[in-house]
């Protein structure tokens, strides 16, 4: 009667293709797209330090049609990385209490979003204003 | 309404059985009960124990979301039985499964031993900074102080944010986002010298290093204790104290 055998039911392999894991495998692997433009800057860096003629190529690459479709598809990509990895970030800190209250994880988010989104704008801004 | 329209309606619960004793494996069995508006899961599994098949096993006490006890798969989700309501579930079966990443001992039954060992091992209870006598008077806290570790200790042990985690799925050895946030309660409670102590239990891959910040554990939870800040605030710590353990004056734990 008291027989003790425990069954082990067996993880799905694929657990990170289900729901509710879908969203978090698509956080991680929008990182990949922030390696792949990190990538395409690193490669100009390189064709700027080899001489005129390689940066001329890689400038020429950059206007291609191939490469303005794979820019759209990585500032996607990295969008949808900023906004989940500042939704992440509450978890990562310890809680943050002022006036003997903790700060709500979403208003963290929030004001870290503006922030980053402040601080890309400037930098846009300040592109054009050199580049003008 | 008449009685008898009332009474017609039933529901179909889908429950993953299995008794170790006769079976090879767990099977489905299909429950019909009859429906209520105000009628929880648990109440459901009560009734197909009370009315249809008195072998059906399940862990249940407080009814009312304080004990931790009644968590299972229901459709899918890990959830505490008594406070999912019928009426709040999609229509049709009602798939009730025991809960994930945990070795099933009978029908819904799980074994939690090695979750009650994982608890035990991170020092469960504050050990004073400095230890006062009655005549000293009780430790002081202020609002702030409680509130650093206040949500951490509203955890009752449900294991739904076990259920939920696939790294502690893929490595049951993994210290897990539960117990995670009862080490944080200590760690974070102002009158507690302990930290040094719970933070050499959770180095490595079986400590916080296994988490990859899913964070479905956090929202799973029915206490909103957000294990998921417990563990990874606690892999900063983990890394500090790696990278600074050679300033650490010895004897200081």
């Amino acid at each position: 009667m008291s027989e003790r055998r425990p069954y082990r039911r067996p993880m799905p392999p694929n657990w990170w293709a289900h729901a509710p894991y879908r969203a978090y495998t698509a956080r991680e692997l929008s990182g990949v797209a922030v390696a792949i433009y990190g990538a395409v800057l690193f490669a100009g860096l390189i064709s700027l330090w080899r001489g005129p003629d390689s940066y001329d190529a890689y400038l020429r690459f950059l206007r291609s049609p191939v490469s303005l479709l794979l820019h759209a598809l990585l500032l996607a990509a990295v969008l949808y990385h900023v906004v989940t990895w500042f939704q992440t970030l509450p978890k990562t800190m310890p809680k943050l209490i002022l006036d003997g209250k903790q700060v709500p994880p979403q208003k963290i988010t929030q004001i870290a979003t503006l922030a980053a989104g402040a601080c890309s704008l400037a930098l846009l801004l300040f592109t054009l204003w050199v580049a003008r | 309404m008449p009685e008898a329209a009332i009474a017609e309606k039933t529901v179909e619960l889908r429950i993953l059985r299995y008794r170790p004793a006769s079976d090879d494996r767990p099977s489905f069995g299909s429950f019909e009960v009859p429906y209520a508006e105000d009628m929880s899961v648990l109440q459901a599994l009560q009734t197909v124990k009370d009315t249809l098949d008195g072998t059906l096993s399940f862990r249940w006490s407080c009814r009312m979301a304080v004990c931790g006890s009644c968590g299972m798969m229901i459709n899918g989700k890990p959830r505490l039985a008594c406070n999912t309501f019928l009426r709040n579930l999609p229509p049709g079966p009602i798939t009730i499964e025991p809960l994930n990443n945990f070795p099933i001992e009978r029908d819904l039954v799980v074994t939690v031993g090695d979750f009650v060992k994982k608890i035990e091992s991170i020092y469960p209870y504050i050990i004073p900074k400095e230890p006062k006598t009655i005549a000293d008077g009780p430790y002081l806290q202020t609002p702030a102080q409680l509130a650093a570790y206040e949500s951490f200790s509203d955890c009752i042990n449900c294991m739904l944010c076990y259920a939920a985690c696939p790294q502690f799925g893929e490595n049951p050895d993994f210290i897990g986002p539960g117990a995670m946030a009862l080490l944080q309660r200590y760690n974070g409670d102002s009158r507690d010298g302990g930290r040094q102590k719970r933070l050499d239990t959770i180095h490595g891959e079986d400590g916080v290093w296994s988490c990859t910040a899913v964070g479905i554990c956090s929202e799973v939870c029915p206490k909103h204790v957000d294990p998921a800040n417990a563990v990874n605030q606690n892999k900063t710590n983990s890394a500090f104290d790696f990278f600074l353990r050679f300033l650490r004056k010895e004897g200081a734990r």
